[in-house]
């Protein structure tokens, strides 16, 4: 029963969110309550007794719960990033609807349902976002995004009809599918896997979404959505086709290819782009190369992995789209050849761009890597490992490749760019230090006391200033202060991502535990 | 097979003939209506148990359909279909012939060939507006239609699918048919026609995205 107080929770905080998006102060204030709402309720969805509806079931685990508080969390620190940097109505509406979809598709038992939830999850979502503001950019990505969506979950209902997860899943009387159909089963899952990722050469999507959708909810459209898409499937295909992997060799090479295709022209991708925006966007093109090989392996020991990873590269994922958002905002430009030599202006940008390549990349022993491996492991060997394991690395080299221009000679833009120190608003420092100062030239006998105090009453009034402006009047000092608002709350969300990927929470635990107990119904495939 | 059966399998088969090839995009939306209401009842035994399951697939066909009709009253006159109605009638009426000759081949399934005929009529007539969108109402509609038409020839394969699969299948056209309101809104008020407006190339793209959202 702890899904449907956060479905209903969700569902209600989307609505309004979105009916009051318009109401730029008090939408914000509905917005940023209703996502901090479903994330209280996403936290107390725990593994429980499965209940029925309509011949299906709807129950909580811990995985669940991880995926939602970690969707939640993060887009709600990005929707902080992007609220001190702009004002985007759509993006809490957008997030809601993706969350409260993403916990109905993984909360049912079955393949079906989990993608038609999915499915219902990204159209509702992109909606959202894309459908609000009449620009023929966004109209043209939510086309194409409704296209994608439908497609592929046609592509996977018939796919999951014809080869169900198990015998509970499958129709009585039902028989077995033939091999050709298996392969042909195998291969249009793939497919979706590619597409809804954005693997080459489908990466299309992915690029024009970066450009079109407001930054705020690109978390949820490029990052958590797929990742949903990806748990269901991953769910469903050890199961399904595992059995007879054997008689897949050639189909499984072929999607290996694409993968090692992908993770290396990814990479290349993210190297040679200018736009900040884009770099992230083919950082995930090549990750998409990690989940296709999740899904070649038929391996369950590679689900869970992958059940893992993906909450890993979903979290550090929004942390770099918060990066970029900041980034943009800070410089009035996204462009990296305008921008050399950000670093000495915005050293706080550069600590969280390094919080992210960590959290990205990893090292032995932490969660991000060893999952990462895992997957490349189960379905590569040899060259093809090796190949594999390079291109999975080509994220952290795109992070390395900004941090290098961040540490060149600054542009006139970077030069003229405001600092990170926090500020006042000068009347109020005014008011609070003439006292003092006045007060300084009455007292004191002796030169040093008197410089003393004077520096400290100084301290003092500046600290009083402060206060008082924060008490009397925030708005200014706010307005004041958005670039080092937006840097620590940028250090936050790096410092989830690290979370994320050390394995915090139980990751590593949540992953690899069975779903919850279904005598006679079909198994969660996000369970 | 009852005639009832074929019968309602007809309805499906017209009614997305109409969706994807009427000219006017308020008789598409009708269309898409009748496509949306009759396709719970191509089933063999209908969806159960109890009314309930039935019930809640018609209301949410009828509001899908409702929610298109009103996005049909923005687009302007002249945005009609490319085929055009003839050849999409044509389209369909082979898919339900080929889907109903089915009995011939014996075709290994466990529901109704009505579901099969109606199913084929569907997804025959929405790969072209699929495949090559020109126009964001009639994209949208075909991908109704194609989703409609996937699950009914679910249902001639694995028979009447659970009630828990017709709801979340209810409410995925509902929220399908609520994104191509707002995309035809989108797009009539973006570029005052309902034509997929042109890709930019990403630089321009990138630059006209921060214009939108610094408000």
């Amino acid at each position: 029963m702890s899904v449907l107080p956060f479905l209903a929770v969700t569902i209600v905080g989307a609505v309004i969110a979105t009916l009051l998006r318009d109401l730029r102060r008090l939408g914000t204030l509905a917005g940023f309550g209703a996502v901090v709402a479903a994330l209280a309720a996403a936290c107390f969805v725990r593994p429980e007794t499965p209940l029925g509806i309509g011949g299906g079931a709807l129950a909580g685990s811990d995985h669940l719960r991880l995926v939602l508080t970690l969707c939640l969390g993060s887009g709600l620190l990005a929707l902080v990033v992007a609220r001190l940097a702009t004002w985007q109505p759509s993006a809490p509406g957008a997030l809601l609807g993706g969350a409260a979809g993403i916990g109905l598709a993984l909360g049912l038992a079955g393949t079906s349902p989990g993608l038609l939830g999915v499915a219902a999850a990204t159209i509702a979502a992109s909606a959202l976002a894309l459908g609000s503001a009449a620009a023929p950019s966004r109209i043209r990505a939510l086309a194409r995004e409704l296209r994608g969506a439908t497609t592929s979950l046609v592509v996977g209902l018939i796919a999951a009809g014809i080869v169900p997860g198990t015998a509970a899943d499958a129709a009585p009387g039902a028989a077995n599918a033939e091999p050709a159909a298996t392969a042909l089963v195998l291969l249009g899952m793939a497919l979706v896997v590619a597409h809804r990722f954005g693997a080459i050469p489908l990466h299309a999507r992915v690029s024009r979404l970066a450009d079109a959708a407001p930054s705020g909810a690109l978390p949820i459209l490029a990052a958590w959505l797929p990742a949903a898409w990806g748990l269901v499937i991953l769910g469903w295909a050890p199961a399904a086709l595992g059995p007879s992997s054997g008689g897949l060799s050639l189909e499984r090479d072929l999607i290996v290819t694409l993968a090692l295709v992908t993770l290396l022209l990814g990479t290349v991708a993210a190297l040679i782009q200018d736009e900040v925006e884009h770099v992230v966007a083919y950082t995930i093109v090549a990750d998409a190369g990690v989940a296709l090989l999740a899904l070649a392996a038929l391996d369950p020991a590679a689900r869970d992995a992958a059940r893992a990873w993906v909450l890993v590269f979903a979290t550090t994922r929004t942390a770099m789209i918060g990066w970029t958002i900041a980034f943009r905002t800070a410089f009035g430009s996204g462009r990296l050849r305008d921008t050399t030599g950000w670093l000495r202006r915005a050293p706080t940008l550069g600590v969280a761009l390094a919080g992210i390549l960590v959290a990205s990349v990893g090292w032995p022993g932490l969660l991000a890597w060893d999952a990462r491996l895992a997957i490349l492991q189960s379905a590569t060997a040899g060259p093809a490992l090796l190949m594999a394991y390079a291109g999975s690395l080509g994220a952290g080299a795109a992070i390395c490749r900004v941090l290098v221009i961040g540490g060149g000679r600054p542009s006139a833009i970077v030069a003229g760019a405001l600092g990170e120190l926090p500020r006042l608003p000068a009347r109020r420092v005014a008011e609070a230090t003439a006292p003092g100062t006045r007060r300084a030239r009455r007292g004191g006998t002796s030169a040093a006391a008197g410089a003393l105090a004077r520096r400290l009453r100084v301290v003092a009034g500046r600290l009083t200033g402060a206060a008082a402006a924060a008490g009397r009047d925030a708005r200014p000092t706010l307005e004041l202060n958005r670039v080092p608002l937006r840097a620590f709350a940028l250090i936050l969300l790096a410092g989830l991502a690290l979370l994320a990927a050390a394995g915090s929470f139980g990751i590593d635990a949540a992953a690899r535990a069975p779903g919850p107990a279904l005598p006679s119904l079909p198994p969660f495939v996000g369970g | 097979m009852t005639p009832l059966l074929v019968a309602a399998g007809a309805f499906v088969a017209i009614g997305a003939a109409v969706a994807t090839g009427a000219r006017n995009a308020r008789i598409a939306s009708l269309g898409l209506a009748l496509v949306l209401v009759a396709a719970p009842f191509v089933a063999d035994p209908l969806p159960g148990p109890g009314p309930l399951p039935l019930a809640f697939s018609v209301v949410a066909g009828i509001l899908a359909g409702f929610l298109v009709f009103v996005a049909a009253r923005r687009v302007p006159d002249g945005s009609g279909s490319s085929l055009g109605l003839p050849a999409t009638v044509g389209a369909a009426a082979a898919g339900f012939a080929v889907g109903l000759g089915a009995t011939a081949v014996a075709l290994p399934r466990l529901g109704p060939d009505a579901a099969l005929a109606a199913g084929l009529a569907a997804c025959a007539v929405a790969i072209w507006p699929i495949a090559i969108p020109r126009d964001v109402f009639r994209l949208g509609s075909a991908l109704i239609v194609l989703v409609d038409g996937t699950i009914l020839l679910l249902t001639a394969f694995a028979g009447t699918p659970e009630a828990l699969n017709g709801m979340l299948a209810g409410i995925a056209l509902v929220a399908l048919a609520a994104a191509v309101a707002a995309v035809t809104r989108g797009a009539v008020a973006a570029t005052g026609g309902s034509a997929v407006p042109d890709d930019l190339p990403g630089r321009r793209a990138a630059a006209a995205r921060a214009g939108e959202d610094l408000r």
